[in-house]
């Protein structure tokens, strides 16, 4: 059976990866993922995404979480 | 979505708490204007000034590096070297690579050289990293400093950074916190320099989307030392209240720094917290304190710490005395090793 390529979500701090049906927006991509917005940015390849950027199917995503502590 | 400023190129940033969306030229013009606005506003640098810029090789002090050298000001950026495994090699490797992009030479401070890499000297004195971690970078902000000729410190802290703060000294009412919380902290002679922290308009998105658009490789993992820290709980709950409600971070800082506010002085009236005593026992210490660990005691002139000279308002400053109980919790060790 064929497998229609699916978005990739990745969350490289988390060591986190999830596959969701597209096309979604990144604030949906992000609520999927379980992140807030005002935690990461999101990049795919040397771009940077709005939260209202359509990502299509077969992409790839980054989830770059911008939280320091100490 | 199209930029809000030059209404033609795509959106890069999008920013709810400013009503705003940037492409990447108009967000860099931003950027640096609200880095900008914020050191004229409370005149945290003059055009003279030569900054001592703390780099740790995450997003926040590289990127105020770059602003800071773009902005025309004479830097030098200072490495301290923490001792930690695998992070700490990283960390540097990020600090020199960014540093010879730029042409420059970073100072570098390795702690293990000095005898007290900061995870061995937890263990030892049995107090959490962070603390120490603390104490001994404003000791060598300090000397570095003094030693260089550096008219002032600069460091990373954004507004999240500060808000997180000002949440934690407002739940637990820490009153002498709260009274020198500020992005100045005055110099108080003595070798003691004037610290600033000229990102505290900027969230830590904005620098990480500054940071990421301006192809500086910063490193994204955190200190492994700092995972437990409270600031990260008090950022969390802020962050839930600006996703619902953006721009209550700013509003929220903005007012606790109006002069009028009651609960702080003002920086010229603040002490500076560098020569306070360390806590010398018990399960110290909340790491949100640890940046400016305050003490009811540090007031009036600072004088010479009588073992190392570094501006202290004890005896001696608590490098040294965090150094001593070290060298005598080795002591003990070795001690109990060879029986």
């Amino acid at each position: 059976m064929y497998n229609a390529p699916m978005i990739t979500v990745r969350l490289p701090q988390k060591k986190k990866e999830i596959e969701v049906r597209g096309p979604r927006r990144v604030m949906d991509l992000l609520a999927e993922a379980g992140v807030r917005s005002t935690t990461v940015i999101v990049t795919q390849g040397r771009k940077l995404l709005t939260k209202d950027y359509r990502v299509e199917d077969g992409a790839t995503i980054d989830v770059i979480s911008v939280v320091s502590g100490g | 979505m199209k930029c809000k400023r030059c209404r033609r190129a795509e959106a890069a940033v999008d920013l709810p708490s400013h009503h705003a969306a940037f492409c990447p030229d108009c967000f860099f013009l931003f950027f640096r204007r609200q880095v900008t606005e914020g050191i004229r506003k409370l005149r945290l640098l003059a055009p003279e000034d030569r900054v001592l810029v703390c780099v740790s090789g995450g997003k926040d002090s590289l990127v105020l590096w770059d602003v800071l050298m773009d902005e025309g000001y004479e830097t030098e950026g200072l490495y301290i070297d923490l001792g930690i495994d695998g992070y700490s090699d990283r960390s540097k490797e990020k600090v020199l690579a960014y540093a010879a992009s730029r042409g420059k030479t970073p100072i570098v401070v390795e702690l293990a050289k000095e005898g007290i890499p900061i995870p061995e000297a937890a263990r030892c004195v049995r107090m959490q990293e962070c603390s120490i971690c603390g104490t001994v970078k404003r000791y060598f902000f300090n000397r570095v400093a003094a030693e260089g000729k550096f008219t002032v410190v600069a460091t990373g802290h954004n507004l999240d950074d500060e808000t997180a703060r000002l949440l934690g000294n407002l739940l637990h009412w820490q009153r002498d916190h709260l009274a020198r919380q500020h992005p100045l902290l005055p110099g108080a002679g003595g070798g003691l320099v004037r610290k600033v922290k000229p990102l505290w308009r900027v969230s830590e998105v904005e620098t990480a989307a500054y940071g990421f658009l301006k192809g500086i490789d910063y490193v994204t993992e955190e200190c492994p030392m700092s995972e437990d820290a409270t600031s990260l709980v008090y950022k969390e709950a802020l962050s839930r209240i600006e996703d619902r409600m953006p721009g209550t971070r700013i509003v929220f800082y903005k007012g606790f720094l109006d002069p009028s506010n009651p609960l702080r002085k003002g920086p010229e009236a603040a002490a500076p917290a560098d020569a306070a005593p360390m806590p010398e026992d018990g399960p110290v210490v909340d790491a949100m304190r640890v940046t400016e660990v305050d003490s009811e005691e540090d007031v009036g002139t600072p004088r010479a710490c009588a073992s190392c000279g570094a501006p202290t308002y004890a005896e001696t400053c608590s490098f040294c005395r965090l150094k001593e109980r070290v060298r005598k919790a080795r002591s003990l060790r070795a001690a109990r090793g060879s029986r």
